[in-house]
């Protein structure tokens, strides 16, 4: 008990002293987060609104693979990516490999099938009548979709938060195509693994709390968001 | 106006709809009757330029329209949809939303909503959500969504199939009220035979998907004696009894179903016995019925029976038939 006790004494110290190491990290995390939330919404929710609405050949193979690519395994995506961007990899070229952008692809990929698929069921949820309502009046189909996100902006937001979820708590990928660099690609969770084995379990408590507390923060935002909407 | 050219719409590879010819004219009011799943729904849908029939065309003032209708067009026809829905938001939002949709000013929308809660008493409803509106509510302000649009044609589904009587009523009057001050085309899919009658110049009945060459229901206006009881109502060169306490004009309505057909007169308790000539058979239902018209002394009547039936009797064209019918089948309007 006592080392937890020194754990949560020493993460304390960290998080109010401000400790550059421990803030580095939790911004670069944000930044990962927030672009890979971004990129993976903007394709994903319009993905999920056509898989929802449109009938087409082949939907319902789609929607499949959308969903199937829910349960994929975050290690198994980091390894696909760093085969991809490994100098031998087709995207070597890129020199990507162990950049913080290679965990945003990793995360989008991540998240962007969270995106499509629960946003599709958030669209499936929404009476038809909506959508044939808003044609009827004159919408576009733009704006048809736009009225029908409206009536699923509950469930959009709920979606938007797990993409969000998924990212932030990811590691599989971020630790094998980001590298934990220090400074560089060391990011919330690859630093707690990191800490923890080589025993510094205070600093690995310190961004555990961070972790949970960036968390927090950004359901409380999303909340507040939704709780404006609704006036 | 606005015309089908030999349309054949198919859903699945069904054919749901097949007319040679559908028009609805400038200023018309046309009312589309049939029984459910006869295509009046698809029909409003083509009509309203949301789907592009799979095959032939839709002509809107002389020009075809593309298969992917432009906006411009879509915004001078609206359908309300039988069960209409309201958007999340008050009932004032939902009245705002075509008129958005068409860039229309601020000051103008008020000015146009302003009005028409005027006109159509919504006063109250303005500020109410959809939750806290009922079935007859929510009819009203779809109605009244589609009319502050101000469009050239109204397309109406069903819409008195979530109000009572007197709603219904109200909402007609509402119709005739608007169409008076600013003519428009209506055209109402409805299976109530009584709408159809009150509110359409022109009554088109649908069976299967193709316009049947007849109204099925069997419709006279009429004079009805004072007193009340069984009364014996002219009708052309017949009479038809009828049992109603009501007097003065009427419309009267035999359905096709409450006749019974035979070749020679039988003893029943059906008032109404009518001797007459086959003249047009028309297969029903996937050949499952038959709609037998018949000239009965002057005057047209057309009896649905099943297609064994019509083939067990040796039904013909030309061939002798008798129609009966009680004088409580016989409906008032």
């Amino acid at each position: 008990m006592d080392f937890l006790a020194e754990g949560l004494r020493r993460a304390w110290t960290l998080l109010v002293a401000g400790d550059s190491e421990v803030y580095g990290i939790a911004l670069l995390t944000l930044k990962v987060a927030v672009v890979a939330t971004f990129i993976s919404c903007t394709a994903g929710l319009p993905l999920g609104y056509f898989l929802a609405t449109r009938a087409f050949w082949g939907r319902r193979a789609a929607l499949t693979v959308v969903n199937t690519a829910l349960a994929f395994p975050t290690v198994v995506v980091g390894l696909l990516l760093y085969g991809l961007l490994s100098r031998r990899g087709p995207l070597g070229g890129l020199g990507w490999l162990y950049t913080w952008q290679a965990i945003v692809i990793g995360d989008v990929l991540l998240a962007l099938p969270i995106a499509a698929a629960l946003s599709a069921a958030a669209v499936q949820g929404v009476d038809p009548r909506v959508r044939r309502t808003a044609e009827t009046l004159g919408a576009s189909p733009w704006r048809a979709a736009w009225t029908v996100a409206r009536e699923a902006r509950f469930a959009l937001a709920a979606v938007i938060t797990a993409a969000f979820g998924q990212v932030v708590a990811e590691i599989g990928a971020a630790m094998i195509v980001g590298g934990n660099i220090r400074g560089q690609t060391r990011t919330l969770t690859t630093a707690v693994a990191l800490y923890t084995a080589q025993g510094d379990f205070g600093l690995a408590l310190a961004l555990g709390l961070v972790l949970l507390l960036l968390a927090l923060v950004v359901n409380i935002a999303l909340q507040v968001l939704q709780g404006r909407g609704n006036a | 106006m606005l015309e089908l050219r030999a349309v054949r719409h198919r859903y699945e590879g069904r054919v749901v709809l097949d007319l040679e010819q559908f028009t609805l004219p400038r200023t018309g009011s046309v009312a589309v009757v049939g029984h459910n799943g006869a295509g009046k729904s698809t029909l409003l849908r083509l009509l309203a330029l949301l789907e592009a029939p799979t095959e032939g065309r839709i002509v809107f003032d002389g020009t075809a329209v593309p298969r992917r209708a432009p906006a411009s067009l879509r915004r001078r026809v609206t359908l309300v949809e039988q069960r209409p829905i309201l958007f999340r938001g008050t009932v004032r939002e939902n009245l705002e939303y075509g008129l958005r949709l068409r860039d229309v000013g601020r000051a103008a929308i008020n000015g146009i909503i302003g009005d028409a809660v005027d006109r159509l008493g919504l006063a109250p409803l303005l500020d109410r959500r959809r939750h806290e509106l009922s079935d007859g509510e929510v009819q009203r302000v779809a109605v009244a969504r589609a009319l502050v649009l101000r469009t050239d044609v109204l397309l109406l589904d069903e819409p008195a199939s979530s109000a009572d009587r007197a709603a219904a009523g109200a909402l007609y009057r509402t119709l005739a009220a608007e169409r008076a001050a600013r003519p428009f085309a209506v055209c109402i899919a409805s299976h109530q035979l009584e709408d159809a009658y009150r509110w359409a110049d022109d009554i088109r009945s649908l069976a299967d998907g193709r316009l049947s060459p007849v109204t099925p229901e069997n419709l006279f206006r009429v004079d009805l004696p004072p007193g009340d009881g069984v009364k014996h109502v002219p009708v052309g060169s017949i009479a038809i009894v009828v049992m109603t306490d009501r007097s003065g004009p009427a419309v009267l309505a035999v359905p096709p179903t409450d006749i019974f057909v035979s070749r020679e007169p039988l003893p029943s308790s059906a008032r109404n016995v009518l001797r007459g000539r086959v003249t047009g058979l028309a297969i029903e239902h996937r050949g499952a019925g038959v709609l037998v018209r018949a000239d009965l002394g002057g005057v047209e009547l057309i009896a649905a029976v099943t297609a064994e039936a019509a083939r067990d009797l040796a039904l013909t064209p030309g061939g002798a038939v008798v129609f009966s019918f009680k004088a409580s089948a016989v409906q008032v309007f």
